[in-house]
């Protein structure tokens, strides 16, 4: 009588079916879990069920301004390139109230104005010196980077690209010029950065003030700056408040900022008419 | 020889003069007026009475890479006439004709007859329009960037070998750029993928709150949802690059001429059906037009193939839930009676039942 076959034996092709079973069920699971997580789909397939889970307050401010911003994407023809910004937490208290974009009123000039906050912090421009202080106080300007506290450089904007005649793209987009108070040697940062224990209470306790009790606290932020910022010359001349040298910038191109051409633009012109030379 | 040494020292001034304005001043074709002196910086911009965000950066790069690269900025911006110019309020008409004369044309280029095309069509504006559906109207910007030229990714199209032999004769800038920009139109229908096409054409029609305030109707309030649901918008939502996408069915080879379907002109009008689906289904016959392509099972009007579909899907989960518990049960049981579940020598399950 022939020996009863142990449950094991079985012939080859049963493991390799198994094996076979086994990976299409794990290949199958593998593309399920892609496609509800990782796939361009993804986000669509969970859209709905995650808005079924979490309710979200809908704020008719917050979906015109989402609404804006996609309509201005379809009406900037030309392609806008994205430049890295401080995250929001780390950009300097100001951008709480102003953005990137902070000056509106003079036609002329405000787009170029707000051009500025790509190089540098508001204080830069908007300093304001004490008068009592002012013997002893000098306002020396630096680099300035939340996320290094001695950043070296080379900085974005202080070399051009001697093949395209571009600016050279760097590492470091990221620091910008600030101004800080030297006193006996010592620096002091003249800039309201969102780590300080101000504006870390100001956060804190901001939803629950008063209007006056807000604005009373926001000159506090204004201590060192004035409405007005500097005029173009105080910068963009040959003796401006800025050692471009110092401050890393390549020969050619402090001339340039020197010597600049919007600026000439700006202050001798009223209005520059278009010659039809090339048409 | 007093006269002759300085006539020789002033030809050599003379010359290098014009040395210089030949060669000195290497200016950028789209640019002359050089108008990126404020606009190349990025963040050029400001936020506008309406509380919207405009960036008025142009990027010098991207923008020599990009198919209006030749165009200098005045062909389209017509209106900027002096320098600090004041805010723009008026829309590019891109139907003006720039100072581009093309190969063996006599005229300057214009896109007019595409727009004159387009004016026809259902997203023309017209007079009789209401204000709101007026707006709702898309520009040509709506739809149309500044594309930058980029390879077609169709692996029918051999780019390298069939560039290549255009560079034996052609230098290589210009061959490189006339042959992305016929590449491009190699497509079926559109430099586009049926993906982006879709979702293009989704930006407003999937919106279904704009859609009722322009009147449209039931069928077109659920376009995108049942266009998804069909065999094409699947196929394209897997990645299909020849599946039909909307400009396919709606529009013929001149692209804007869109109509609502009971217009003559359509391409999806039940005349010209046979003419749009032979385009890919070669035999298409009378029947085959039949066929609902933005199909909606509602149980009301088609209650039939609703409840087929239904019992479809009933089997469907029924069968793999079903199995799902009788393993689970068969499990729970095995494991009750003292089996152990373990991965061994071939088997899974070891021990004796205690049954």
């Amino acid at each position: 009588m022939p020996e009863k076959p142990e449950r094991t034996d079985h012939p080859i092709f049963v493991y390799l079916i198994g094996f076979g079973v086994i990976m299409m069920i794990l290949a199958v699971l593998a593309g399920v879990l892609f496609h509800f997580t990782l796939s361009p789909h993804a986000l669509e397939i969970i859209a709905p069920v995650k808005a079924k889970l979490i309710s979200v307050e809908h704020s008719a401010i917050l979906e015109e301004a989402r609404k804006h911003e996609k309509s201005e994407i379809h009406r900037h023809f030309h392609n806008i390139i994205e430049f890295p910004k401080l995250s929001e937490n780390k950009r300097p208290v100001c951008f709480i109230c102003h953005s990137d974009y902070p000056h509106s009123k003079t036609k002329k000039v405000r787009s170029l104005l707000n051009m500025h906050t790509q190089y540098f912090v508001c204080e830069t421009c908007h300093i304001k010196e004490d008068e009592d202080t002012k013997k002893d106080t000098k306002v020396v300007y630096t680099w300035y980077n939340p996320y290094d506290d001695n950043p070296k450089g080379p900085f974005f904007g202080t070399s051009y690209d001697a093949e395209t005649g571009k600016l050279v793209e760097v590492e470091d987009k990221l620091s910008k010029i600030a101004p800080y108070f030297k006193k006996d040697g010592d620096l002091s940062s003249a800039i309201q950065v969102q780590d300080a224990p101000l504006a870390k209470d100001y956060m804190k306790v901001r939803d629950t003030l008063t209007p006056e009790q807000r604005d009373g606290i926001k000159m506090k932020f204004h201590v060192n700056v004035k409405p007005k910022g500097h005029e173009c010359n105080i910068c963009h001349s040959e003796d401006g408040i800025f050692d471009y040298g110092k401050l890393g910038f390549s020969k050619n191109r402090t001339a340039d900022l020197k010597q600049l051409n919007v600026k000439g633009l700006i202050t001798k012109y009223d209005d520059f008419y278009l010659p039809n030379l090339f048409k | 020889m007093e006269a002759t040494k300085k006539y020789f020292t002033f030809s050599i001034y003379v010359a290098v003069v014009f040395i210089i304005l030949i060669f000195g001043f290497r200016v950028e074709a789209s640019d002359k007026e050089n108008c990126l002196m404020c606009h190349k910086y990025r963040f050029i911009g400001r936020i506008d009475a309406n509380g919207k965000k405009i960036n008025y950066n142009v990027d010098e790069h991207m923008y020599s890479k990009s198919v209006h690269r030749n165009v200098s900025c005045r062909d389209c911006h017509t209106n900027i006439k002096k320098l600090p110019h004041d805010p723009v309020t008026e829309e590019v008409n891109c139907a003006n004709q720039c100072h581009i004369k093309p190969p063996f044309a006599e005229e300057n280029f214009s896109h007019k007859k595409i727009i004159d095309s387009y004016n026809q069509s259902v997203h023309g504006i017209k007079s009789e329009d209401a204000p709101e559906l007026k707006k709702a109207k898309p520009d040509c910007k709506f739809c149309h960037l500044n594309p930058i030229y980029t390879r077609v990714d169709e692996s029918r199209i051999a780019y390298e070998e069939t560039l290549a032999r255009c560079k034996n004769c052609h230098q290589k800038e210009g061959a490189t750029q006339a042959y992305k920009h016929i590449t491009h139109r190699l497509r079926h229908k559109t430099s586009r993928s049926p993906q982006e096409i879709v979702l293009l054409c989704s930006k407003c029609h999937q919106d279904a709150e704009l859609m009722k305030t322009l009147n449209v109707k039931d069928a077109g309030l659920t376009a995108v949802e049942t266009y998804k649901h069909s065999i094409h918008g699947k196929a394209v939502a897997l990645g299909s690059q020849v599946a039909a996408d909307c400009i396919s069915c709606h529009a013929s080879n001149a692209l804007h001429d869109i109509y609502k379907k009971d217009h003559g002109s359509a391409t999806v009008n039940k005349d010209n059906l046979k003419i749009t689906c032979k385009q890919c289904h070669e035999k298409t016959n009378d029947r085959f037009v039949e066929i609902a392509v933005h199909s909606r099972i509602d149980r009301n009007e088609k209650p039939l193939l609703f409840f087929a579909g239904f019992g479809l899907k009933l089997a469907l989960f029924a069968t793999v839930f079903g199995l799902m518990s009788l393993l689970s049960l068969e499990t729970h049981a095995r494991k009750k009676n003292g089996m152990k579940w373990q991965i061994k020598r071939g088997s899974t399950w070891r021990g004796k039942s205690k049954r």
